[in-house]
């Protein structure tokens, strides 16, 4: 029981580190970006690269994997997106070119074998007569800290009530003199961010390796449906409902069946509350 | 604009040439290459049909591929059917999974049908994977029969049925039923407000495009003998994007060239191997940037256009 109750809140707590960054841009800048799942396996492979290769202690490697990803997330925002913006097809269509793209540069560099990413806690720790990795820990507690972090900066800066006004209603946040396109660009990045900080701390104990971004696509997918397109409270919530339904099945069931919950749940929130819990709109 | 013998009598030429290119080269190679092409333009055409004409974006057209592809990979071996019955087979199923994802998503404005497509196909490929007992995992699963012995004949098999498939997409385009698709695209709300039934239309063609495309899996899996996971692959969804888009959008007829040409330039490109996925994705954003309207329709358009100031 107190298995399930922390090895669920460690898969939520990546999950809602994927799906508030991804429900972020989408609120803010309308933009749906395929290539969120590429800023995950770019921050793990980050991380790796600079440790094993570079040699870098594991901090610093983490921290400019972060920091590059999150300048990477903008560049693609400004050069790539930008020019899209009047269609909602195109955008799509080259948020998923560039995740192929990034795919296959990893996969040229790297090829298609397993990574390890060093961890920054090796040990074991004992709870409660259950055994949890450090790493997993270490993930639900810097997942938990950044969300909130992510939260009060939203909710209490100047910059973040900036964001806020453009999400609520774009054109009036314009005439106030909200800078629209630098906002995205700060949004891009902190989405980013968060996507790459997930992958760096789930890479230990998750596989890595170039299609490892489409899973993480699914998934924030069936979160941001179950919360409501556009919503950070929602899409927490939805991703703590999705990690533990997805560990209680695991336990219950059988591992194998833990990919059907996310599509049965994204299925059957379109067919019945298609707003989500928390959306604003219906969108139909 | 439409109808002129111009236009018929480019796609008899065309067919004329598909169906001359192995005769005069010859070779069992070649022959390989123009019938994997051939199945591409199946696929291309019948996404363009859904997704080019109301312009809601199949990001897993690789679902139905698959589906009926594994479909045709049952009958054929652990059913022991005869390879002829998984084609209506294979139809009958993709229908069942476009009818399991439009139903709720096609009503929705937004981009869930967008996602749950890619979603879909992304699950398939790890469902097929984890209950490898039944789908034989990686491997996927050996040992179809071929519906034609012969290499020659499976190929004329396979351009009649484009031709057929695509001939009746562009009678549909061009009836009152494209006129509707082509309205929703433009405004949807306006064709709600006309007493169209959106949602209707938008789903019909879904089945449409999901039925023939699954035909075509099966027809690969029989081309194969063998069918793999790697047919769920969103690579796959993404190669057929890029020859519509290559082919020009909404044409129905562009995109069988689109994916012609791409194959065939593909194969010209073989010594790249591993580098194939990586020009595909990077013709795909320089298409969005600077070819947005696509390289075959508009160049046959032009054509047109100079051919009538001549005559």
């Amino acid at each position: 029981m107190l298995e399930i109750l922390i090895v669920g809140a460690v898969s939520s707590a990546i999950y809602a580190m994927l799906a508030v960054g991804f429900t972020l841009i989408f609120g803010v800048a309308r933009i749906l970006n395929l290539a969120h799942g590429s800023f995950y396996a770019l921050g793990a492979y980050g991380a790796y690269f600079f440790t094993t290769h570079l040699k870098l202690p594991l901090l610093p490697a983490a921290l400019l994997a972060v920091a590059l990803v999150a300048l990477f997330g903008i560049l693609v925002e400004r050069v790539l997106i930008r020019p899209m913006r009047k269609s909602q097809l195109a955008m799509l269509m080259i948020t998923l070119a560039v995740a192929l793209v990034i795919e296959q540069v990893l996969f040229l560099t790297f090829g298609s074998e397993y990574r390890n990413v060093p961890a920054f806690i090796d040990t074991k720790f004992t709870i409660g007569g259950v055994d949890v990795g450090g790493a997993r820990l270490l993930a639900l507690g810097v997942g938990t800290v950044l969300i909130a972090a992510l939260w009060l900066f939203i909710q209490r800066t100047r910059l973040g009530s900036a964001i806020l006004a453009i999400s609520q209603d774009p054109v009036a946040a314009q005439y106030m003199g909200i800078p629209s396109d630098r906002i995205f660009a700060v949004v891009m990045g902190i989405s980013a961010a968060l996507a790459a900080a997930a992958g760096v701390l789930a890479g230990p104990f998750l596989t890595v390796q170039p299609t490892m971004w489409l899973l993480p696509i699914v998934k924030a997918f069936a979160i941001v449906v179950v919360g409501g397109l556009g919503s950070i409270p929602g899409s927490i919530l939805a991703a703590l409902m999705l990690g533990y339904a997805e560990t209680i099945v695991a336990y219950m069931i059988s591992s194998s069946w833990t990919e059907i919950v996310s599509v049965l749940a994204t299925l059957l929130m379109l067919m019945f509350r298609p707003a989500g819990i928390f959306g604003r709109r219906a969108p139909f | 604009m439409f109808n002129k013998p111009v236009d018929l009598a480019g796609a008899a030429a065309f067919v004329v040439f598909m169906a001359l290119l192995p005769l005069v080269f010859g070779g069992n190679y070649l022959i390989g290459v123009l019938t994997v092409s051939v199945i591409y333009g199946i696929w291309a055409v019948t996404w363009d049909f859904m997704s080019g004409l109301t312009g809601r974006e199949n990001f897993g057209h690789s679902l139905f591929i698959g589906v009926g592809a594994y479909t045709a990979g049952f009958m054929n071996t652990s059913l022991g059917f005869n390879g002829w019955w998984s084609l209506p087979a294979a139809m009958l199923v993709s229908v069942f999974f476009a009818l399991l994802i439009g139903l709720p998503t096609l009503r929705l404005k937004g981009p869930y049908f967008a996602l749950a497509m890619l979603s879909g196909a992304v699950i398939m490929q790890r469902l097929m994977l984890i209950f490898w007992e039944y789908t034989g995992g990686e491997e996927g699963i050996n040992g179809l029969t071929p519906l034609i012995r012969s290499q020659l004949g499976f190929y004329y098999f396979a351009l009649g049925t484009l031709v057929a498939i695509t001939a009746l997409l562009l009678a549909l385009a061009r009836s009152n039923w494209g006129l509707i698709l082509r309205a929703i695209r433009g405004d949807e709300a306006t064709c709600q407000a006309a007493g169209i039934n959106v949602t209707f239309y938008k789903i019909a063609s879904l089945v449409i495009s999901a039925a023939f495309a699954g035909a075509g899996g099966a027809m690969y899996a029989h081309y194969q003998l063998q069918v793999s996971p790697q047919l769920f692959a969103v690579v796959t969804s993404i190669t057929i994007i890029t020859m519509v888009y290559v082919g020009g959008m909404a044409s129905i007829y562009g995109p069988v060239g689109g994916a012609i040409l791409l194959v065939l330039l593909t194969e010209l490109l073989r010594n790249f191997g591993e580098w194939r996925l990586m020009i595909y994705s990077c013709t795909l954003i320089l298409i969005l940037f600077f070819l947005p309207n696509g390289l075959i329709a508009p160049t046959w358009r032009r054509f047109k256009a100079a051919w009538g100031r001549r005559a």
